[in-house]
């Protein structure tokens, strides 16, 4: 939420306001407090004997945060009851690009059909939580801790980020907002950014200044606390990196790529400067939301849904030329929703908070141009209280890329994600 | 154990990111400058007690502040802030009176069903206010204490009619009376019941939300030694308790009471009447309030807000014996607390929190409020909120987290200079007042560099800078300690502002 908001816009749905606006950067770490007089000799001689750097796919979590109607996105035109239910807001089938028997993808998305067709886009359908959770708030928090029925208060990314080396300060980020997202609640540090340039001292205008500021934050923190010098210490260290980047010059996009101009755009060309800044990144996430479309989403030709999936489907498609094949080889994107949506639009033109829902996958090694999941059916026996039924658990599609991507142990995945069982429903390839 | 690990790894962190922006870019900066000779937490402070007393008790030092309790003495001085009616506060209650929308009553608020957000923005900016400018400062801690303790998210989903009363009548009526009082109160409130799902809780569809925080927080602790099946129980020995669904407010409906044994820690009761329940839950919550668990967990957590994150167990000991032989009052355990050795030993043990950070700056600028209207401090909620700590807004029900390792952020430690620069130099929000940095400076100047950065901090902060850190202020001006001052040059100049913004940067400000 940009700082020069001053007030607060009343909204049907309070929760989720909150929950966009309340994610925090905080360590909630519960282990005591820091040990400061670890001597640098010793730091320095167990990194040498620490695993070699880590080589896996970068993760890009997109959450597409209130509620992304992915019946909306990937339509079971064909399934006889999704007209039914959505005779208003629905989108119909003459319109759809066709995917398969089954789906076809909404017109507005059609910067992403070459990456469908080269089988670098591809989607998973009827997925969800284990528990359905209708409240946007509650939702999110759940799916970042993404362990039911544990007492965990960590977030499964820094979990993640818990199992390898943190050898740079950029391996786990959140970019397009100073508030990391609960996924990366816990003892690994993240950075959190509006953007690469604008992370820096607001004072520092040029190189002579930020020089001189830096040297004077390190002689301040020069013999402070190590719970104040170590994080002034890693700031300074991201500062300077960040400058290199923001100083090599106004960013180019490769192959002719261009982001729309808007949060999105920039937080992942952001994304794609960092990845190939080779600055150690390894998670990174980003935010695009306003999905909670209870009233007035539009339909086929034009509207809320429309302008949005032109958005999504614009970036992700800037991002993916920006990196090239080369580069998306290395890149595994995913997107998250807390809840998909009701299953029959209400009377305002919208639709309400419902549970199974879609994820968009992007990236060399996913297995595109497919769609993924077990389909359950839209009829009324089908229904979870009147919600499409979530088939595949969340979780297993990002345990899976862990696994086959991300270089993740059995073990690693079964810290990450606790009980989550072995099903996985095949979505990507195997690193070689 | 996972502390060394963690230390291990920051270290480490640090030590790597030059090599990999160098091997990325072609630059090399370094990123560690040397083995952290690190000072002790006291040595960034003085060991005067006055100081360290209002550094805990307080948002943060103020000339006046610091007056005050050299004038009357610490023990003077905790009375006086342990019976906060006797405080004049008239000037920072005007300043809360500018949000009228705080006036309206639960019930009135409730029939007009807009849902709308003002009121709960309202409570927050009052919040801010009340924290910077009034003279009851122990209270407003405290206030700052039982809101997290008994949380209630501000902002949040039912609170739009109900959480400033909350605010009123439940926290603010008991910070420094009986936690019983406050605990009945809180679990009777439409704000508690509607945000742990109370309302919705029968005999037929317990929702245990509230039963098991009630235990897990507000009273014995997650290790507490209760168990699934008391949690449980305390959810039905709570169903009942729900709300007027045509006002808003509480209501007791015995039909929705489970009925039948119950037992919780200890307390069983045979439960065997619909209209009982309500008494039963008094008596249970009654219970639970004095049980030595409560009174040992809540003496942990006030050791950890006031003396340090990992406080010593026979201050915690006798914290409880202290809050159980007062029939669970609060001022006494505040007493014993702030007498203890372990407190006067802990001088520079706490780091502030990015709320508190941002309050004390304030303070230590002596800034006001805005001449009119409130949109100044609108501005601090959103540099609050931006810092990840806007007052009273912590999501999950446990309330923010009062230890360093849980705030520990290099972006958080960024934000939290770019902050100290903005208030400074008074950039944003610009309707709030600050005094002319001049002010800041002695009416005739020192000789020397070094002598000005030790006024300025002795000015703001109350404190004598350690020499490293007067070197590398006079460092930044180009300029060494002995280095003679002339009333032209940049540091008193158009440099004044960065002057005092590292003065805000030192461990003397960033501890409390």
């Amino acid at each position: 939420m940009s700082t020069d908001e001053t007030a607060i816009t009343p909204c049907g749905c309070p929760d989720y306001e909150r929950g966009m606006t309340r994610r925090s950067f905080l360590k909630r770490a519960g282990a005591a407090g820091l040990v400061a007089g670890i001597a640098h000799e010793t730091a320095f001689s167990q990194l040498a004997f620490g695993a070699g750097p880590f080589t896996g796919d970068v993760l890009v979590v997109l959450s597409l945060r209130g509620g992304f109607d992915g019946l909306q996105a990937i339509v079971p035109a064909a399934d006889p009851d999704y007209a039914t239910w959505r005779p208003g807001v629905g989108i119909p089938a003459n319109a759809l690009w066709q995917l398969d028997a089954t789906f076809g993808m909404h017109p507005a998305m059609v910067d992403l059909q070459p990456f469908w067709t080269d089988e670098t886009f591809g989607a998973v359908h009827a997925v969800g939580m284990s528990e359905p959770n209708r409240s946007h708030f509650a939702a999110m928090e759940e799916m970042e801790r993404a362990a039911p029925g544990s007492g965990l208060r960590t977030g499964w990314i820094d979990r993640l980020l818990g199992t390898r080396l943190h050898e740079s300060e950029f391996q786990g980020v959140q970019m397009g907002s100073s508030l990391a997202a609960s996924a990366f609640l816990g003892q690994t540090p993240e950075l959190a950014m509006w953007s690469i340039d604008s992370f820096g001292l607001s004072a520092a205008y040029d190189d002579d200044e930020l020089a001189r500021w830096d040297t004077a934050l390190r002689g301040l923190n020069d013999g402070a606390p190590g719970m104040l010098s170590e994080p002034a210490l890693a700031a300074l260290g991201a500062l300077s990196v960040a400058a290199q980047i923001t100083n090599a010059g106004t960013y180019l996009p490769a192959n002719g790529a261009v982001y729309p101009d808007t949060d999105l755009g920039h937080a992942l060309t952001d994304v794609a400067r960092l990845i190939k800044a080779d600055v150690g990144l390894e998670v990174a996430a980003v935010d695009y939301g306003d999905w909670d479309m209870h009233v007035d989403m539009g339909d086929v030709d034009g509207g809320w849904m429309v302008d949005h999936l032109s958005e999504l489907s614009g970036a992700l498609a800037a991002f993916a030329t920006d990196m090239g094949t080369a580069g998306m080889a290395g890149v595994t994107l995913v997107s998250l929703t807390e809840f998909g949506r009701r299953i029959q639009e209400n009377g305002s033109g919208g639709t309400d908070h419902g549970h199974g829902q879609v994820v968009l996958m992007m990236g060399g090694g996913v297995k595109g141009g497919q769609v993924h999941g077990q389909w359950p059916g839209l009829a009324e026996e089908d229904l979870v209280d009147g919600d499409l039924a979530a088939t595949t658990d969340y979780r297993s599609i990002l345990a899976e890329v862990l696994e086959r991507r991300c270089g993740a142990s059995a073990a690693d995945v079964a810290g990450v994600f606790p009980d989550l069982g072995g099903d996985r429903p095949d979505v990507v390839q195997q690193l070689p | 154990m996972e502390g060394t690990t963690t230390g291990t790894i920051e270290r480490r962190s640090f030590l790597k990111t030059a090599a990999v922006g160098a091997a990325a870019i072609g630059a090399v900066g370094t990123a560690f400058t040397g083995v952290a000779r690190a000072t002790s937490p006291q040595g960034h402070l003085s060991g005067d007690q006055d100081l360290h007393l209002l550094r805990r008790a307080t948002f943060g030092l103020t000339p006046a502040s610091v007056a005050r309790i050299r004038q009357i003495g610490r023990e003077r001085w905790l009375d006086e802030q342990l019976r906060p009616s006797s405080i004049g506060d008239r000037a920072c209650e005007d300043l809360v009176d500018r949000l009228p929308q705080l006036r309206i009553s639960m019930r009135d608020k409730y029939e007009t069903q807009d849902f709308d957000w003002n009121v709960m923005f309202a409570l927050g900016q009052a919040t801010i206010i009340r924290a910077a400018w009034s003279q009851r400062q122990l209270f407003e801690v405290m206030v700052d204490f039982w809101s997290n303790h008994l949380n209630v998210t501000n902002p949040g989903d039912h609170g739009w009619y109900n959480r400033h009363d909350y605010d009123r009548t439940v926290i603010r009526k008991h910070a420094l009376g009986k936690f019983e009082d406050m605990l009945i109160a809180s679990a009777k409130h439409p704000a508690m019941l509607h945000y742990l799902n109370n309302v919705s809780s029968t005999k037929d569809n317990p929702n245990e939300n509230y039963g098991r925080e009630l235990l897990e927080l507000h009273t014995v602790g997650v290790d507490g030694g209760y168990t699934e099946e008391h949690m449980r129980q305390s959810a039905l020995i709570m169903t009942g308790w729900t709300i007027d669904w045509d006002t808003g407010l509480f209501r007791y409906d015995g039909s929705d009471h489970y009925r039948g044994p119950v037992e919780v820690l200890g307390f069983s009761r045979a439960n065997d009447s619909g209209p009982g329940g309500q008494d039963l839950a008094l008596d249970y919550l009654r219970y639970l309030a004095r049980h030595r668990q409560t009174a040992e967990h809540l003496a942990t957590k006030l050791a950890r807000r006031f003396v340090g994150d990992e406080p010593p167990s026979g201050l915690v000991d006798a914290l409880a014996d202290t809050y159980q032989a007062n029939g669970t009052a609060i001022a006494p355990v505040l007493r014993k607390l702030f007498r203890s050795t372990a407190f006067r030993s802990s001088i520079g043990e706490k780091v502030r929190r990015p709320y508190e950070d941002v309050i004390a700056t304030l303070r230590a600028l002596r800034y006001k409020a805005d001449a009119h209207g409130t949109g100044g401090i609108q501005g601090l909620y959103w540099v609050c909120e931006s810092l990840g700590q806007a007052p009273l807004a912590w999501s999950p029900p446990d309330g923010y987290p009062d230890t360093a390792a849980d705030w520990r952020s290099a972006g958080g430690t960024l934000d939290r200079w770019n902050t100290h620069m903005s208030l400074a130099a008074h950039w944003w929000p610009s309707e709030i007042r600050r005094p002319k940095l001049e002010s800041y400076l002695p009416k005739r100047l020192p000789a020397t560099y070094g002598d000005l950065v030790q006024d300025v901090a002795k000015e703001l902060l109350f404190v004598k800078l350690p020499g490293e850190q007067r070197d590398a202020i006079c460092g930044f001006f180009d300029r060494g300690a002995g280095s003679p001052l002339h009333d032209d040059d940049a540091i008193v100049t158009w440099r004044l502002s960065h002057l005092v913004s590292l003065v805000l940067d030192t461990p003397a400000h960033l501890l409390r």
